[in-house]
């Protein structure tokens, strides 16, 4: 192992390491304030390490009235959106990726504009439509409006995955005998998979973290933000903090599950190194 | 498929509008109607057609304050995150061991959303909040300072970047790792072979191959940038006025959907000129050819 | 009269089946009031009548969008409604007369009358708030000589922070003027009735002036970091203050975390006089209720003594009807009630209410003038206040509503 190889496997190391830090800092801090004591957020000046750790704020806001039911419900609708925006927004990437048609530009464009606007703003409109199609305070409703705002930016990624894909080697598959859609299954999409496992992550938290359209079309069925988001931030300090904590933890968890398929291809690359 | 059909439709099979069509219907059925209908709040007041309320709109005493502070938030934030978001991800890819429990670790900003990070940053930069405590542990300062106040306006400025840069960079971060998976190792080869090392290798071959993905981050967070407000509010209030949140003020709290509807327009005018930008000039290899 | 109600509930309860209802409320959102009011309030009133309530939680611009969509759409799932005049008035043609409810207290007729407009009595009083000032006993070494805290005057108040600034170095006096903060009541029903005599109709006149000057040298002493706060509790804990105004709601976690190290005293008073605001809360049925009656029943139940007087415990808001006034717990409410009942009670008190029925444009412009004059210290403009004071004059013109007190009747 030469020297020079060292020196560039240390710095690259360094680098990563400060990155991380700088990623994992505030995390830490937004979970350590979470079981600090209540009296102790307000001293000052603020230590990093609690004198001692207290479940009382989180043991509280676990057991306040549906948060724990809230959570359950932002799961399904997450899922049920996962699952409606990559079938249907995977087909369409690669359409935009292979085909160059009339209109093409135009529907890239105009499937964008639509998240152009705030959709706070577009709240009463939706809310009215739902009621009169029965969809009103129902997950599959909640679920629908995410997959409609989620959908452009799965195309978007989709798209350009697809467009890495060389055209050659499906076309060397059809060659080969393959139907056009046999070839897209079992060339384009395996290969297509860091970027499917990208819209999926992409798609998940868009659909966790939403909470303008997920409040308003909700009344009893609430998702985890919706059902929070007001108490929390009328709440003092120390449940603040919880909730944000309680927020996040399910989305790390599930970009947890989520990372191998990412880095499907790296197996193989990075064996010898 | 006749000439005629090809000609008009420019492709020989009617298949790319199939897969299309759920795509269009979902987008269709949910927004088109909600939609056009508070678009056109911003043009129709009662007595029909008017341009009162962008007239309303511009002559606020924060609009321009808050145009400003939209624009330097993107042209500051946006190709910050775009660096650090490819030195990860070039990082990352170097192949050192651990990569894959690194990567986790830079893409998990992801799963916070904007009001928590508000919440975590404000916790940090506030009067009494840890960067002080720090400094003052340290020794560095003899009294916390204020750095969210009026009077420190360029520090708030400088909190919400480093707020939103710390929050919204693993999304351009995951693209463009996702990205630079599908380049081929082939090509990276070659071009060791033909002496392009390093730097070159990344400027020359890299990077280009990269433009596709580098376009689809490039619009989405320029995107979620004109509009997300959240973590402004948190730390700012409305020191640092930006247009996504006036909108929101005009509409829920001055009860004034017009104009809200007018600065909404505003926003999405912004954000069509900057996609149509980068549509037309990150141009991946193929588009190119084709023209 | 309330063992009548009690036995006419119990015997509907008894024949009606167990019912399921949704109240939204854009009041009691913080997480310990809403478990306090589902756990004391909503489950004995289950028990008893069988009538299972669901409190929904919802910050303004929802409880707004909510009842507009169910409207409009002519069909929806909120039984029952509570929120403040301000949030309620607006949605007068949305809502059912509820002249035909008794409620389970008397309810004065000054209340009353609040709720009665468009033609019907659009809300039942549930309860009421004011704004005031909240000090941290450490500031009472600053006071100035011959003042008294029960009584100050704004300039008492000037010459207390600075007191403190020129003793501490630090900016102790904290007035909230965050976007969500309630800044806008300081400014038009305590600020310009204390120094002008009027909510609106002296926006420009001298006396304005003046005020505004005031403002701005007083705001030298504030905490740099107001226009972040949207309430004082966290700021008054933090000790980042030690002289706080704000809405009693929003000062009560202080005082009940530690109820030793404040008092609360009323606002102070100007040249013309002591200007304050008091804040009515109150319960509606939309148009659109699937459960009317199931609503009626809680209503009344909401408004009997016992009830009303476990409200002031759990919210921090005072009783509507005449039976509770009075009844307060001794301890942290203890603290605020003496406060809120001096101010009252003040002989040169202005009682204000909140404008009602307008664009909540007024906000704005209340604000923006603030903005420009305190938080930018750009010189006092009396031609920007005439064309601010036109304008506020049109809202009022546009909706065809009488100025609010102390301006109209």
């Amino acid at each position: 192992m030469s020297y020079r190889y060292l020196l560039r496997q240390t710095l690259i190391y360094l680098a990563i390491l400060t990155l991380a830090l700088w990623v994992l800092i505030p995390i830490f801090l937004i979970g350590i304030s979470a079981f600090t004591p209540r009296q102790e957020l307000y001293m000052w000046p603020k230590s990093v390490i609690p004198s001692h750790f207290s479940l009382d704020t989180m043991r509280f806001f676990l057991g306040a009235h549906g948060v724990v039911r809230s959570l359950l419900n932002s799961v399904q609708v997450a899922l049920l959106t996962l699952a409606f925006t990559l079938a249907v927004g995977a087909p369409a990437g690669y359409a935009v990726a292979r085909f160059f048609f009339r209109g093409r530009e135009a529907f890239r464009l105009g499937i964008l504009i639509t998240r152009m606007f705030p959709t706070a703003l577009l709240a009463v409109p939706l809310a009215v439509t739902f009621i009169r199609w029965g969809l009103y305070d129902t997950l599959l409703g909640v679920a629908l409006i995410h997959t409609a705002m989620a959908l452009p930016f799965a195309v978007i990624i989709t798209t350009g995955i697809f467009m890495g894909v060389p055209k050659d080697l499906e076309e060397a598959a059809m060659t080969l005998g393959c139907s056009r859609f046999g070839a897209f299954a079992r060339v384009a999409l395996p290969l297509a998979l860091p970027g499917l496992a990208a819209a999926a992550m992409f798609t998940f938290v868009i659909s966790w973290n939403e909470v303008f359209a997920a409040a308003i079309l909700t009344v009893r069925n609430r998702t985890l933000p919706a059902h929070i988001i007001t108490t929390i931030q009328a709440s003092p300090l120390d449940f603040r903090f919880a909730g944000g904590f309680f927020m996040i933890l399910p989305a790390l968890l599930f970009m947890f599950l989520i990372r191998r398929y990412l880095f499907h291809m790296w197996g193989g690359a990075t064996a010898e190194r | 498929m006749n000439e005629r059909v090809r000609k008009v439709l420019g492709t020989d099979t009617l298949l790319p509008y199939w897969l299309l069509l759920p795509t269009l219907a979902f987008i269709g059925v949910f927004f088109l109607m909600p939609l056009f209908k508070a678009i056109s709040l911003a043009f129709y007041g009662e007595d029909g057609f008017t341009l009162a309320y962008f007239q309303k709109m511009v002559s606020d005493v924060r609009f321009f304050d808050a145009l400003k502070f939209t624009f330097l938030f993107a042209v500051t934030i946006v190709p910050l995150q775009v660096v650090t978001a490819l030195a990860m991800a070039l990082l990352l890819n170097s192949g050192v061991r651990g990569s894959r429990f690194f990567l986790y670790i830079f893409a998990l900003p992801l799963g916070i959303s904007d009001l928590a990070a508000g919440l975590i940053w404000l916790s940090v930069f506030t009067h009494r909040g840890f960067l002080n405590s720090a400094l003052y542990a340290l020794g560095v300062i003899e009294r916390p300072i204020h750095y969210l106040s009026y009077q420190n306006i360029n520090f708030t400025f400088l909190s919400v970047v480093v707020a939103e840069h710390w929050r919204a960079t693993a999304i351009v971060m995951v693209i463009l790792v996702a990205g630079l998976q599908m380049i081929s190792k082939d090509y990276l080869e070659v071009a060791e072979v033909l002496g392009a090392r390093g730097w070159k290798k990344i400027w020359y071959v890299v990077l280009p191959l990269l433009k596709p993905s580098l376009q689809s981050a490039l619009i989405i967070r320029t995107i979620f940038a004109l509009q997300t407000f959240a973590v402004v509010l948190a730390l700012a209030g409305q020191i640092t006025p930006v247009l996504a949140g006036e909108a929101y003020f005009w509409q829920f709290l001055y009860r004034n959907p017009n104009v809200a509807s007018a600065y909404a327009v505003l926003l999405m005018v912004i954000a069509i000129g900057m996609t149509w930008i980068y549509l037309r000039y990150l141009k991946s290899r193929v588009e190119v050819i084709r023209g | 009269m309330k063992r009548l109600i009690l036995l006419g509930v119990l015997a509907f309860g008894l024949l009606a089946s167990a019912q399921d209802i949704t109240w939204m409320s854009t009041q009691f959102t913080p997480i310990a009031e809403g478990e306090f009011v589902r756990n004391q309030i909503l489950a004995p009133f289950a028990e008893e009548t069988g009538i299972s309530v669901e409190l929904l939680n919802v910050e303004y611009a929802e409880f707004a969008a909510r009842i507009e969509a169910e409207y409009q759409a002519g069909a929806g799932e909120i039984a029952v409604l509570c929120g403040l005049h301000g949030d309620l008035a607006p949605f007068a043609y949305a809502l059912a007369d509820v002249s035909g409810i008794t409620p389970g207290g008397t309810i004065g007729s000054a209340l009353m009358s609040k709720g009665y407009m468009a033609g019907k009595q659009v809300y039942i009083p549930l309860m009421q708030a004011t704004y005031l000032m909240v000090v941290n006993v450490k500031a009472m070494a600053y006071l100035p000589v011959g003042a008294c805290p029960w009584a100050l005057t704004y300039d008492d108040l000037l010459a207390w922070a600075r007191n403190i600034y020129e003793a501490t170095g630090e900016q102790k006096l904290g007035i909230p003027a965050g976007p969500r903060s309630l800044l806008h009541r300081f400014i038009h029903g305590y600020l310009y009735p204390s120094f002008t005599g009027y909510q609106v109709l002296a926006f420009d006149s001298a006396a304005a002036v003046d005020m505004w000057n005031y403002m701005q040298e007083l705001w030298q002493y504030v905490n740099p970091a107001a226009p972040t706060w949207d309430a004082m509790d966290t700021p008054l804990l933090a000790e980042e203050v030690w002289i706080a105004w704000d809405h009693t709601a929003r000062v009560k976690e202080a005082i009940v975390q530690r109820p030793n190290d404040f008092i609360a005293i009323p606002s102070p008073a100007g040249p013309a006089g002591r200007g304050f605001i008091s804040v009515l809360a109150g319960l509606a049925i939309p148009e659109t209720s699937p459960d009317p009656d199931a609503a009626a029943q809680l209503i009344q139940y909401l408004t009997t003594p016992e009830v009303q007087v476990k409200i002031l415990e759990g919210v921090g808001f005072f009783p509507v009807v005449a039976e509770a006034a009075g009844a307060v717990p001794a301890g942290a409410l203890q603290v605020l009630a003496t406060g809120v009942s001096a101010q009252a009670a003040s002989p040169d008190a202005i009682v204000c209410f909140i404008p009602g029925g307008i664009s909540d444009e007024y906000k704005k412009i209340y604000r923006d003038t603030f903005h420009k004059f305190v938080i930018q210290g750009e010189p006092v403009d009396a031609a920007y206040l005439r064309e601010q004071a036109t304008r506020l004059r049109e809202l009022y013109l546009e909706a065809g509503v009488a100025y609010p007190a102390p301006d109209g009747s």
